[in-house]
């Protein structure tokens, strides 16, 4: 004991103070000495009294660590002689030099012929073996190990001794042990990542004792999920050994083939994800994503955290072959089956928790295989024949926090600069060059010189908050003087140099210094974007990767996305019901989301004519959004008995909205009711003159429609879409009473259409279609040309742009994000995206709504707004202050407190006021951005 | 924040064949402030000192209302689109690595570049000629940019007293989008190359050509030897962008030399060595996630 809490203090200063100096021989003599008086004691209590028969002793003792007792107790007398000549035994090992050519010194050579450290443990497991007596040991292994001047695990004498401890320690110790072994074995492997050479004799004694294990490993293995120091220590040693592994193909194929090391870590994440909360606490509205301050609240995420750094510090130092198993334990035993099925759950918060996780966890991954799991999962992995990603996009325009979360979700997923996500995101939507005019391809990859762009989205500033026009809020009081000779009358002269060439620029022009910042920022982003995408595979110039060869590539992967897929997976439907007790049908609602966005984002798809067109959804999406918000404000009265259960049944969901009546209204119908006026988009015929006729018909019937309450929403779904039918399609289309039918009768069996056309189109279509089949039947039979260009560009430019067309309506901290998730998408250097963002002269497809476009649009509504509106200068003015009391809170923490009382003079819930505010601001993000693309973006990269 | 990246953008691009991209506008400006210690504020951001009132009226005819129902552009941004457009020409100048031509913006005026031409044989070979590219203030919707060499180089087409040369011949109109300064810079290193003598600036040189072409070369040999011995005055123009060449100094150029050449082989192992912070799966010449080879997990 004493030696045990000697070494435990690590207090060997005095003892390494007497022995400088003192000559080796005498050293040595004391030992022999030391070992002589310990011998003594030792065979006094050796029943067999010689040590040849201790090694064949050694194996029926079994190592269990059980009480094995040889004759009588051990006095304590003696055992305390015994420990405290080893005690200085050990001192004299440790501070022992090696010999000239790394020979042993003396007492190590010594302590192997003799076989010192074997027959002392021998003599601990002869005396009780408890766990006192394991903890001595292993504080003694630990001292001679971490501290020795030569490498004693070269000995067998040394190492076997040492494996039997181990070995002893395994099965389940007590938390001191633990503790203790847990470090002795970190020293260990620290010794290993030092000196590998030692690595083979531990397989070796392994091998000894009939073990094919890694011993040291193995003993690590429970500790992996592991919280506190303990787990930190283990996790830090078998990291170690990672990066061993790296090198040796032996410890890699040994872990990879004989230890269950991946499964454990892969399966330990799940176990761990399962003890997360499945719902949060949400502190406001306005939470989107989990921040540090927020997990580090919840042990069970700091915990699950901390594997998956584990996880990913393993793939980061591993040899490959580990890192691919663990990469594939994680998709096959995490991802997959865990959080696939908990994106999709029943509740929205529930998904909304998900969300937020997943988000969270593809902020703490960094390394590059890791994220590619995470990223094949998300972009490939079809969950109930829906790709996860279509699941995330759709769910973007919820206006729940739902859509809030899966925002930042985008926001961390377009942050990564990876090509597989803005491939299938939104490149391969632009690659085919569909989107534009035939003849405006050749301007995709023009640099915008003169900054025309720029000035075009600038002008589109409301006039209610034009720096001339304004009185200028707190930030715009900054001018810059432009004017570069006004300094002095002399150098002005100095630059007339007799020729008359003058160089001034005009006097004094008061510059919006804000805009300063954006320039700034601008090139910031921009260049780092520029750098990171230069593992890119093409540079998406509109010529590489061709657009005509990439038709058929993704027409194909349409193709194989849909192949198979019953219409509605009947057990989520069933398990859906009692959650929605409102539909009858099947519009569950994270199914309507979902087909929502299956339809948003495939439905185009099926599109032959070219009316397919995604103006029209959005039209249509924005126009039932505002008008559903008039409606719900209008009729919130009259409808206050069947509002107020719908409230109740969203506050079972804990929603708890302040403002709910509002909003209950609106989201079901926003995310119901784009599904059916999609699909008539869908169906109508393809001349143009019909669009607008269309166009006008739904805007007729919207202003007919009249609020719907939340009970008969799903009546009401079939209801406006058997009206639509009938409106648009007159005879032809001619659906007016199968309209409802698609819905009570989802299932149409195939013989029922032409063969050959419903197999091409339960080939290209999303499932959600199956419900109406007998409707695609005349829309096959109209619709020929299946290669025709669908100028569409993606479902998340859709629902990204619809939700900025919301602008006014959405609160401060969504148009935030999406002004935000758009301004990130502005800086990618691909001319593709660029010019379809931010170049204002092309001439996109009459059915392709562009940014620009949707800036304009709210520019007049803001206009329109404003005009109404006498008091709007005084609200923006103090809805500036009120954003820029909320920035400089943001960046000096402390200085939330002394706020300006202004913030309260106006009310967030003046969405329209802000969201003009933030309008204006993004405005000017934009145009710097173009600018400085105007300028970096052409610099040849490769210097 | 950054004090003024406004300027500091000119500056940066001005950095000829800087390859440090990465090199931060912050850094730039220091150095530019470094450079030019006793430079006055001027460039600088600038609180108003002037209420913000008063602009507009001592300029009856104030710009923000005027260009605003012009072309719908904000006054306000009107200067930043022109610096912009004479850095994305700079841009273009860096793009099209003129052979022997080298030309920076004044730190004074993006309007203004300086630039020295190196001629590399023909008649006026191992002549260094400085000038300075005037660019007009409207641009690019005004007259051609202007050439004017530092020494009136013996030239048909360069005025013997300006230096001036006859640049409008060859851009009658300046059109934007389709004329763009490199094109006046290739131009002014043509002329050397390719003698025209049709309506001259300089009538002696013209005629020369023409009837005594021994003449003319004698006379051109002399003006290059004038040129090169005035290498080393001081700029003509007091700005610190200005190029001055001084005589070599192992001191100060050996080391510099020796950068720019180690520079040249750096990238490569600097792009190695750099984490990436961009990822990709996708095989060249695919457009499907996840199609590189080596990416054989999860099937």
């Amino acid at each position: 004991m004493m030696m045990a809490s000697m070494v435990a203090n690590g207090n060997r200063d005095g003892q390494a103070l007497v022995l400088t100096g003192v000559d080796p021989e005498t050293c040595m003599i004391v030992f022999k000495n030391h070992w002589a008086q310990v011998v003594k004691i030792l065979e006094k209590h050796d029943p067999l009294r010689t040590t040849n028969h201790l090694v064949s002793g050694l194996g029926s003792i079994g190592l269990s660590g059980s009480h094995v007792r040889f004759g009588g107790p051990v006095p304590g007398d003696e055992a305390s002689a015994v420990q405290n000549y080893v005690e200085h035994m050990l001192f004299l090992l440790m501070e022992e030099d090696a010999g000239q050519a790394g020979a042993m010194g003396p007492i190590l050579e010594f302590v192997v012929m003799e076989n010192v450290m074997e027959r002392l443990f021998l003599w601990s497991l002869r005396r009780q073996f408890t766990d006192d007596m394991k903890l001595e040991q292993l504080k003694m292994y630990e001292m001679i190990v971490g501290q020795a001047r030569q490498p004693l695990l070269h000995h067998k004498p040394v190492l076997r001794p040492l494996m039997m401890l181990l070995s002893s320690c395994s099965g389940t110790p007590t938390p001191r042990v633990e503790a203790e072994l847990v470090l002795l074995l970190n020293q260990l492997c620290c010794v290993l990542a030092k000196d590998p050479s030692v690595l083979e004799l531990f397989f070796h004694t392994s091998e000894d004792q009939g073990a094919t294990n890694f011993l040291i490993f193995s003993l690590l293995i429970p500790f992996i999920h592991r919280e506190g120091q303990v787990g930190q220590q283990a996790r830090d040693a078998l990291l170690l050994i990672m990066s061993l592994s790296a090198e040796n193909q032996r410890v890699a194929q040994h872990i990879a083939e004989n230890t269950y090391f991946c499964p454990v870590l892969a399966t330990g994440l799940s176990g761990l994800y399962s003890s997360l909360p499945t719902k949060l606490e949400v502190s406001s509205e306005e939470w989107h994503c989990l921040h540090r301050e927020d997990w580090l609240q919840m042990p069970a995420l700091v915990q699950f955290l901390n594997s998956l750094e584990f996880c990913n510090a393993v793939i980061q130092v591993a040899h490959p072959s580990i890192r691919d198993q663990l990469v594939n334990y994680i998709y096959n035993g995490f991802l997959v089956p865990v959080l696939a099925p908990a994106l999709h759950k029943l509740t929205l918060e529930e998904v909304m928790t998900t969300t937020a996780y997943l988000d969270l966890f593809l902020r703490s991954v960094s390394e590059p295989a890791l994220l590619q799991t995470f990223l094949t999962f998300i972009l490939l992995h079809r969950h109930e024949n829906v790709h996860i990603l279509d699941t995330l996009v759709s769910r973007v325009n919820t206006p729940f926090q739902l859509g809030t979360v899966s925002l930042a979700l985008f926001r961390t997923l377009i942050g990564l600069y990876c090509e597989d996500v803005m491939l299938q995101l939104i490149l391969r939507y632009l690659v085919p060059c569909n989107h534009m005019m035939l003849s405006q391809r050749r301007v995709v990859k023009e640099r915008d010189c003169y900054s025309v762009s720029a000035a075009k989205i600038l002008a589109l500033t409301p006039s209610c908050c034009s720096p001339e026009h304004s009185p200028p809020p707190l930030r715009q009081l900054d001018s810059i003087l432009w004017s570069k000779g006004n300094e002095s009358k002399t150098e002005e002269s100095c630059l007339e140099d007799g020729s008359g060439h003058s160089c001034i620029i005009g006097s004094e022009i008061y510059l919006d210094v804000s805009y300063l910042h954006y320039l700034y920022d601008a090139r910031l982003g921009i260049s780092s974007c520029i750098r990171a995408c230069r593992v890119w595979s093409a540079p998406y110039d509109g010529e590489d990767p061709p657009p005509d060869e990439y038709q058929a590539s993704l027409e194909l992967e349409w193709d194989d996305s849909y192949d198979a897929g019953p219409p509605a997976n009947a057990e989520t439907t069933a398990a859906e019901r009692p959650a929605q007790p409102l539909a009858p049908e099947p519009p569950k609602h994270i199914q309507a989301l979902r087909r929502t966005a299956t339809m948003l984002v495939k439905g185009s798809y099926i599109e032959e004519s070219d009316f397919q067109d995604d103006v029209m959804v959005y039209n249509l999406v924005a126009k039932k959004d505002v008008r559903d918000t008039l409606d719900g404000r209008r009729s919130s009265q009259e409808t206050e008995s069947k509002g107020s259960e719908t409230e109740s049944q969203l506050n079972d969901n804990g929603h708890g909205f302040a403002d709910s009546s509002r909003e209950v209204q609106e989201v079901p119908l926003s995310n119901g009711l784009s599904l059916p006026l999609q699909r008539a988009t869908v169906e109508v015929g393809s001349d143009t003159e019909r669009s607008k006729e269309v166009k006008e018909n739904i805007a007729d019937h919207n202003s007919k429609v009249q609020s719907p309450t939340a009970t008969d929403i799903g009546d009401e779904l079939v209801a406006q879409y058997e009206e639509l039918i009938r409106t648009l399609g007159g005879g032809e289309v001619g659906a007016g009473t199968e309209g409802r039918e698609p819905f009570q009768n989802p299932i149409v069996t195939p013989t029922e259409e032409d063969e050959m056309d419903f197999g091409s189109f339960s080939v290209d279509t999303p499932e959600v279609d199956k419900h109406a089949p007998s409707l695609f039947g005349t829309k096959l039979r109209s619709g020929s040309a299946r290669s025709q260009p669908l100028p569409f560009t993606g479902p998340f430019v859709s629902v990204l742009l619809s939700r900025l067309e919301n602008m006014l309506e959405n609160s401060v901290h969504v148009n935030l994000l999406v002004t935000g998730i758009l301004a990130q998408l502005a800086a990618y250097p691909q001319p593709l995206l660029r010019s379809f963002l931010l170049n204002t002269n092309m001439v996109f497809q009459p059915s392709v709504r562009s940014l620009y476009q949707v800036l304009a649009s709210l520019k007049n509504q803001i206009e329109q707004l404003a005009s109404t509106r006498k008091d709007f200068p005084e609200l923006i003015t103090s809805a500036q202050h009120c954003l820029l009391a909320r920035e400089s809170s943001l960046i000096g923490h402390g200085k939330t407190m002394s706020s300006p009382p202004q913030l309260k003079t106006i009310s967030m819930a003046r969405t329209e006021v802000f969201a003009t505010v933030l309008f204006t601001e993004f405005l000017k993000e934009l145009a710097a951005i173009a600018q400085e693309h105007s300028i970096l973006s052409h610099i040849p990269m490769e210097e | 924040m950054n004090l003024n990246p406004f300027w500091s953008m000119s500056t940066n691009t001005g950095r000829k064949r800087s390859d440090s991209e990465e090199q931060s506008v912050q850094q730039i400006a220091e150095q530019q402030q470094r450079a030019s210690p006793s430079r006055p504020s001027f460039g600088k951001k600038q609180l108003p000192t002037i209420p913000k009132n008063t602009a507009p009226i001592t300029k009856p005819a104030s710009p923000a209302t005027t260009t605003q129902s012009i072309n719908g552009t904000h006054a306000s941004y009107g200067p930043f689109y022109l610096e912009y457009s004479l850095l994305a020409e700079f841009t273009l100048v860096i793009k099209q690595k003129l052979p022997g031509i080298y030309v920076q913006p004044s730190y004074k005026s993006a309007l203004m570049w300086f630039g020295v031409i190196f001629i590399r044989h023909g008649l006026y070979q191992d002549g260094v000629f400085k000038f300075t590219v005037y660019i007009p203030d409207n641009y690019p919707d005004g007259e051609c940019p202007r050439v004017v060499f530092d020494i009136p180089v013996f030239h048909p087409l360069v005025d013997p007293v300006s230096g001036e040369l006859d640049v409008r011949r060859a851009f009658t109109k300046w059109r934007r989008n389709h004329n763009h300064i490199w094109q006046v810079l290739m131009y002014a290193r043509t002329v050397f190359y390719k003698i025209n003598t049709m309506e001259p600036l300089n009538p002696e040189a013209a005629v020369l050509y023409d009837k005594d072409v021994q003449l003319f070369k004698s006379k051109v040999v002399e003006s290059v030897k004038l040129c090169n011995s005035h290498l080393f005055d001081q700029p003509k123009i007091d700005d610190p962008y200005a190029i001055s060449f001084s005589p070599w100094n192992p001191a100060v150029h050996d080391e510099a030399k020796e950068r720019m050449f180690t520079h040249k082989r750096r990238p490569e192992d600097h792009h190695k060595g750099l984490q990436v912070s961009g990822l990709s799966w996708v095989k060249p010449g695919s457009t499907q996630p996840f199609s590189k080879d080596e990416n054989s997990q999860q099937s």
